[in-house]
């Protein structure tokens, strides 16, 4: 047994305590959240759209919480068990629990959803539970799930944004992936769904049978989708909206908005997404099959430079694949540094020792830089790289794209020389860091996965090992080691760690209060 | 009934016979044209979901119908059309017809106005720019509606939610309704009322310009013609000749261009629409394209093809009231 029980009685102490002193909130109020774009659907346990993840945090729970340091906090569980072996987690349910059509949570709604529903069609579920075998339900508040093998990660999978328990009477029956609840949710969550009208807004009203006592304070959300940038912008400063994050601002307007005395910005709310911007390498390709080409880019590009006048500030260099929020829980580690002061000269006896000497014409060979297509800051992402790599005698192009063509030139043709990119690291480094360079997932066809097509057996074996690895120091130094070899082979460049602005208006508290920030559920948010 | 009103039912009929060949030319050229978009509907869902497994992928494309031949997917869909059925649009989770069908009230609301506007406003404009031919006032007006034609629409958008909405504060910068509110019955027109009113006004502009500078030019033309001298032979007053006789026949252009322009308007409300929110057809068609979500936007083409016809078929039974002379047929 672990000292996880210990540490969930605390925090439920802590819990109640706190939630005595929040009687003290004012409840009531409408909040008005701006999500862009529109979600395709609210159909969370199949597709993990980012949009419809804001919308459906705050209908669906999941078995536990995170704190900001990513540890664990009850949930629909109440508490959870892991066996010596790993092989074996229990979790304690909530009693008492009702979904918002009045019919009661129980085991049953736990194993339906792992098994039937989230293993087999969520996109990243397929992985998460992969090693879960069977889910015993011994009686209505008892769930054991039996695993193959040790799944550290899958515990840091199980908030109602990634793996929403639902309920077996509704999803049970019907074709799971064309549901006629899919546009119509029905979780345990703080809110209950009861419109969307596309095109403007989802409305969500309060549950007042939530098992939270007293939460969730807000009488209703309502989420727009409001298409253009300035408007988004616009409807913020008036005050018609009052929170916004993911980039639903642009950043030359952020700086406009945090002068107001009405609005405020965080960068909180982020730390189990930790989106790293990255540039994917084609290494079949010659000369990008030369790690010393490769490292070469990796020292021109002026990563201080991107931050600061691409992104406005928004973000700090990224030291390898894994995001610096990861230093709580232990698994961060920093590879090669790529910043040092003399990297253009670097770079230049790199490109040089590679045998591509300068030319007449000052340039040593020419490439295509393709440029991810979510938005206006990725071209003069694209720009500023192609004029650092001018400075190495690399004659870059840029090419930009619409998302399906752009996707199958990266991951069904590897059709391309380089291409900006960026990734979620996730709750996990096995959720969302192997995808980018372990050998499974060279996977033609499927994207956001390893585009540079580069894994090496020793590389392969620390992932491997660190997936079933149960002690946190352990893998810790096992991600210390991926790192520093990833970084050295240099497949990818990562350039750095993004942050996102989250606007928010300062009449309404407590709506980032937890690493999922937007994705959480605004159980405890409340007006001023 | 009369000879005429019995002439004019059977044009109709007879019109409307002679769309359907047009519509469907129009769908299955967008179904074939659609076919050679590079990435498919199954890629873009798996974008979204952030990457997916392959077979997930797979399955998706045999869920859509991808893995028939092309052929076999045309001829299916039109099977499907005769029958009304527009198929389900897998990105939205929902029926193409139900998700049109919510979109089409704001469309007709927003273009309505515009029409109503830009064309009472426009004439107007034309008419007293006529009238006060080579004076100071008619420059003003030309050189107000060459600004207008030119100035783009997302940043007259963007300026009126700027000066009306946030500066002044008369009017919300955006949507079709109050969110917070949620107001009903009577407040509920009101309020939707008062989020038209800058979507309109922005529309309008654009139009408004050509059909000031079409009815101005028309105006000029009909005042120099035979039967205006005819006419003031007769002793009519100028009032008279200007009412009864050119502004009528002046307005026949206009109105020519009033329906073909409407094709069009669908075309700029994208913008319009994007700008302030508005859920109309122009916004799901522009998401629905960069999705490659093809049972949608087919669905969305099908219908604005019907729209453009039908308002075509208004614009010439309107020639027969405006004009007695134009016979149908």
């Amino acid at each position: 047994m672990r000292t996880f029980m210990r540490s969930l009685a605390l925090s439920v102490v802590t819990a109640a305590m706190m939630s005595a002193a929040a009687y003290a909130q004012k409840p009531g109020g409408t909040l008005v959240q701006i999500t862009q774009p529109e979600p395709p659907n609210l159909a969370p346990y199949i597709s993990t759209s980012g949009p419809i993840g804001q919308v459906t945090a705050k209908v669906f729970d999941g078995l536990l919480e995170y704190d900001f340091n990513l540890k664990p906090q009850p949930g629909l569980a109440e508490s959870f068990t892991v066996s010596p072996d790993g092989k074996t987690v229990t979790f304690k349910l909530r009693r008492g629990v009702k979904f918002h059509d009045g019919k009661p949570f129980t085991s049953a709604d736990v194993q339906f959803s792992i098994m039937e529903v989230l293993k087999k069609n969520h996109p990243r579920g397929i992985a998460t539970f992969k090693e879960v075998e069977a889910v015993e339900t011994p009686d209505e508040t008892t769930a054991i799930f039996k695993l193959a093998n040790p799944a550290p990660y899958m515990m840091a999978a199980l908030s109602g944004y990634e793996s929403p328990i639902v309920p077996k009477h509704v999803y049970g029956t019907g074709d799971i992936k064309a549901h006629a609840n899919a546009n119509n949710p029905i979780g345990t969550g703080p809110f209950k769904f009861v419109e969307w009208r596309r095109g403007e807004f989802v409305r969500l009203d309060k549950n007042p049978e939530y098992w939270r006592a007293g939460r969730p304070f807000l009488d209703r959300i309502v989420v727009r989708f409001i298409a253009d940038a300035s408007t988004r912008t616009a409807v913020l400063e008036k005050g018609e909206a009052h929170i916004a994050g993911f980039g639903a601002v642009p950043y030359n307007d952020v700086k406009k908005l945090a002068a107001l005395p009405s609005l405020e910005v965080t960068t909180k709310g982020y730390e189990m997404i930790s989106p790293i911007v990255e540039m994917v390498i084609n290494t079949k390709k010659p000369p990008f099959d030369n790690a010393k080409v490769r490292q070469a880019i990796n020292y021109a590009v002026d990563r201080k430079f991107v931050i600061d006048n691409v992104w406005f500030g928004f973000g700090k260099p990224a030291m390898g694949p894994i995001s610096s929020n990861f230093e709580p829980s232990g698994l961060y580690g920093a590879g090669v540094d790529y910043t040092v002061a003399d990297r253009v000269e670097r770079a230049n006896k790199l490109l040089d020792e590679a045998g591509f000497p300068k030319k007449a014409d000052g340039f040593r060979f020419e490439m295509v830089h393709d440029i991810t297509p979510y938005g206006e800051e990725w071209q003069r992402f694209g720009e500023a790289v192609q004029q650092a790599l001018a400075k190495v005698g690399i004659k870059a192009t840029l090419r930009y794209e619409d998302v399906p063509k752009w996707l199958k030139r990266i991951y069904t043709d590897y059709d391309f020389d380089m291409s900006s990119n960026f990734l979620y690291n996730l709750a996990d480094p096995v959720l969302g860091v192997h995808r980018g360079f372990h050998s499974d997932r060279i996977k033609k066809g499927t994207v956001f996965v390893n585009g540079s097509q580069w894994s090496s057996p020793e590389t392969d074996a620390l992932m491997d090992k660190a997936t079933v690895e149960a002690d946190a120091t352990k893998r810790g130094a096992m991600y210390r080691e991926l790192v520093k070899k990833v970084t050295e082979a240099s497949p990818v460049i990562y350039v750095h760690e993004l942050l996102f602005p989250t606007i928010i208006n300062k009449q309404f508290k407590d709506l980032i209060d937890g690493p999922l920030g937007i994705y959480g559920n605004y159980a405890n948010a409340h007006r001023q | 009934m009369t000879m005429a009103g019995y002439g004019l039912g059977r044009y109709i009929v007879r019109r409307l016979l002679q769309t359907i060949p047009v519509v469907l030319g129009v769908v299955i050229l967008n179904f074939l044209l659609l076919q050679m978009a590079p990435g498919d509907l199954a890629t873009v869902l798996a974008g979204e979901a952030g990457g997916a497994p392959k077979e997930y992928i797979d399955q998706l494309r045999q869920r859509f119908g991808q893995d028939q031949p092309v052929y076999v997917q045309l001829f299916n869909y039109l099977k499907n059309l005769l029958v009304l059925d527009l198929g389900y649009s897998f990105r939205q989770s929902a029926p193409v017809l139900d998700l049109l069908l919510k979109r089409l009230g704001p469309t007709l609301l927003l273009m309505g106005a515009t029409l109503v506007v830009s064309l009472l406003i426009g004439v107007a404009m034309g008419l007293l720019a006529a009238l006060w031919v080579r004076t100071w006032k008619d420059h003003v007006i030309s050189v107000a509606a060459i600004i207008f034609y030119a100035t783009p629409l997302f940043w007259i958008g963007l300026m009126l939610i700027l000066v009306f909405s946030i500066k002044l504060d008369w009017l919300p910068t955006s949507g079709m309704e109050d969110v917070v509110a949620f107001h009903e019955g009577f407040a509920r027109a009101v309020d939707i009322a008062r989020h038209l009113v800058l979507p309109t006004v922005t529309l309008s502009m654009f139009y408004l310009a050509l059909y000031a500078r079409l009815m101005r030019a028309s105006m000029l033309e009909q005042r120099g013609l035979d039967y205006v001298t005819t006419a003031r032979a007769k002793g009519l007053t100028e009032r008279q000749i200007i009412t009864r006789h050119v502004f009528r026949n002046a307005l026949l252009p206009v109105i020519t261009m009033a329906g073909i322009q409407f094709g069009s308007l669908l075309g700029g409300s994208v913008v319009v629409e994007s700008v302030f929110a508005w859920p109309g057809l122009g916004q799901l068609a522009y998401q629905s394209l960069f999705a490659r979500d093809f049972n949608l936007l087919l669905g969305i083409f099908f219908l604005s093809a019907c729209l453009v016809v039908i308002v075509n078929l208004l614009v010439d039974v309107i020639y027969v009231l405006l004009d007695p002379r134009i016979r149908i047929g």
